[in-house]
């Protein structure tokens, strides 16, 4: 009697399913969050109110905990949510579902055979919410809300492994504003502020979804190019350039133009870390500055 | 090390020894007819050690890394230790070799925390069919605690040793397991406190056949 009211008082959700994964028990959290009467599923199997599970890691987490009694656990990380409920947190609007952690386990008869198996989820919803806030602070830029440099670090140093592993190539464009000093010393740092954040916003719009756009430091930017060559990153940097010299800034009644110089690398078997790669484009970004600015150098990096 | 409470004698060894050649076995077979995760598991072999000794134990074992991710897996009952899933995560032997066949479906996460995510996941499953089978012909049946990752680079094995009780002594039964292109190493320790009931257990299991 008291474990039963135990079974619908607890804020976890717990489903029973038996070996042909039919639903034999629905907690009163279950029906809550699912909308799901206990009745109108015991008894169904599990895919006909869920049919997103019958997918092949979770029939196999299921005859795994048949075949050896395993105890199974689903992060939220890996998974987000098995079941696909209301963010029942109206706060955290950055998930359109609950997030859940989940785990599986046997339940044995008296034989001790394992007949059924428990689902229990944990509604945590609010940490994933606090982790993601915590993750964006951690490798963002504060003021132009593009990546930092130190997320910046650790993709490139990804980009390399797997450049060694797959042989995928893959180019890096440095940019930096011309004569942003004289900027900051004619119109103040807020009109400098001003400026570093439409021109980060003006970049990283043009890009694919799948490139990275990086705060170097200063008025220095990083773009990795995943899947590009030498000549494709040519091609973008010159599309940016012509982009940020076209574009008319305006602030508090000033108006003028800026340019930015350039140096692109692509990646070569003699890199093999992400500073020798950022030297490299360092190098040709300061050979374009000291030829003119408002250009582009780039060059396939040999070490 | 204090071997003196501990110590099982060759018998109890061998039997140990068999039971867990069957143990795997029926492991290999369920993991590839029932789950589909085709893997081979190798001979399993037996080492008494003090819990000190085991980082250097892990590093003869295996080749040196330039990281290493292990899965660390609780499980309690009558028999009680930890479940260790010691996978090399170097450019020459792929993770992705082993999660082509996992069947996950994921979009939340890149790069490698999904890797991780995914290697805690088959180490759970590979943890719990090792120590799932060795309880089942024990008679017994266990639970665990969720899977922890441990990154370890070049070699250093010397954290895991925080992991357990430095005092204590253990038994490591350990199976090498490939998988295409990928392969590593279960570890599974016993906690001392089970060590007598796994005595008593043993003996049991040989009487059925006598």
């Amino acid at each position: 009697m008291i474990f039963a009211q135990i079974f619908d008082m607890i804020s976890v959700g717990i489903v029973v399913i038996d070996k042909e994964l039919n639903v034999e028990k629905w907690n009163r959290w279950m029906e809550t969050h699912s909308k799901i009467a206990s009745e109108n599923i015991i008894g169904h199997s599990i895919f006909e109110h869920f049919p997103q599970l019958e997918t092949k890691w979770f029939i196999r987490s299921c005859k795994s905990v048949f075949a050896f009694g395993n105890f199974l656990f689903f992060s939220q990380k890996l998974h987000g949510y098995i079941f696909p409920f209301m963010n029942s947190f109206t706060f955290c609007t950055e998930f359109s579902c609950m997030q859940q952690n989940a785990s599986m386990g046997p339940l044995r008869d008296e034989n001790n055979q394992i007949n059924h198996l428990y689902i229990m989820v944990n509604d945590v919803t609010e940490i994933a919410s606090y982790e993601k806030k915590l993750i964006e602070i951690n490798t963002r830029d504060p003021l132009t809300e593009v990546y930092n440099r130190r997320f910046l670090s650790n993709r490139l140093q990804e980009e390399i492994e797997r450049f060694k592993r797959y042989g995928r190539p893959f180019s890096i464009i440095l940019q930096d504003i011309d004569h942003f000093k004289k900027i900051n010393d004619t119109y103040g740092h807020i009109c400098g502020d001003f400026i570093l954040k439409k021109f980060a916003h003006l970049n990283s719009e043009r890009l694919r979804s799948v490139d990275i756009y990086t705060r170097y430091g200063g008025e220095e930017f990083c773009c990795i190019l995943p899947e590009t060559r030498l000549e494709s990153a040519y091609k973008l940097a010159e599309d940016l350039r012509v982009t940020i010299e076209k574009q008319l800034f305006e602030f508090e009644g000033n108006k003028f133009n800026i340019t930015m110089s350039q140096g692109a690398v692509e990646i070569t078997l003699g890199v093999s870390n992400a500073e020798q790669l950022l030297k490299s484009a360092d190098e040709l970004l300061y050979e374009a500055k000291n030829t003119g600015r408002n250009k582009i150098a780039a060059r396939i990096t040999e070490m | 090390m204090n071997q003196s409470n501990i110590v099982i004698s060759d018998y109890q060894k061998d039997i140990l020894q068999e039971l867990m050649n069957i143990a795997f076995g029926n492991a290999t077979a369920d993991l590839t007819n029932i789950i589909d995760i085709h893997i081979e598991l190798s001979v399993p072999d037996i080492e008494l050690l003090a819990i000190r000794e085991l980082p250097e134990y892990i590093s003869e074992t295996i080749d040196t890394y330039s990281e290493t991710v292990i899965i660390n897996q609780k499980f309690l009952g009558d028999f009680k230790g930890s479940g260790l899933f010691v996978f090399p995560s170097s450019s020459g032997h792929d993770l992705s070799a082993l999660f082509e066949e996992s069947g996950f479906e994921c979009s939340q996460l890149s790069g490698s925390s999904l890797k991780i995510e995914i290697v805690m996941e088959i180490g759970n499953i590979l943890i719990g069919a090792c120590v799932g089978k060795i309880s089942e012909l024990l008679n017994t049946s266990v639970i665990y605690s969720p899977p922890q990752a441990i990154f370890v680079k070049e070699n250093k094995y010397d954290s895991l040793v925080n992991l357990f009780d430095s005092s204590q002594s253990v038994i490591v039964m350990k199976t090498r397991f490939q998988q295409k292109k990928g392969e590593g190493f279960i570890l599974i320790i016993t906690d001392q406190d089970s060590l007598d009931w796994l005595k008593d257990a043993l003996d049991k299991f040989m009487e059925a056949y006598q």
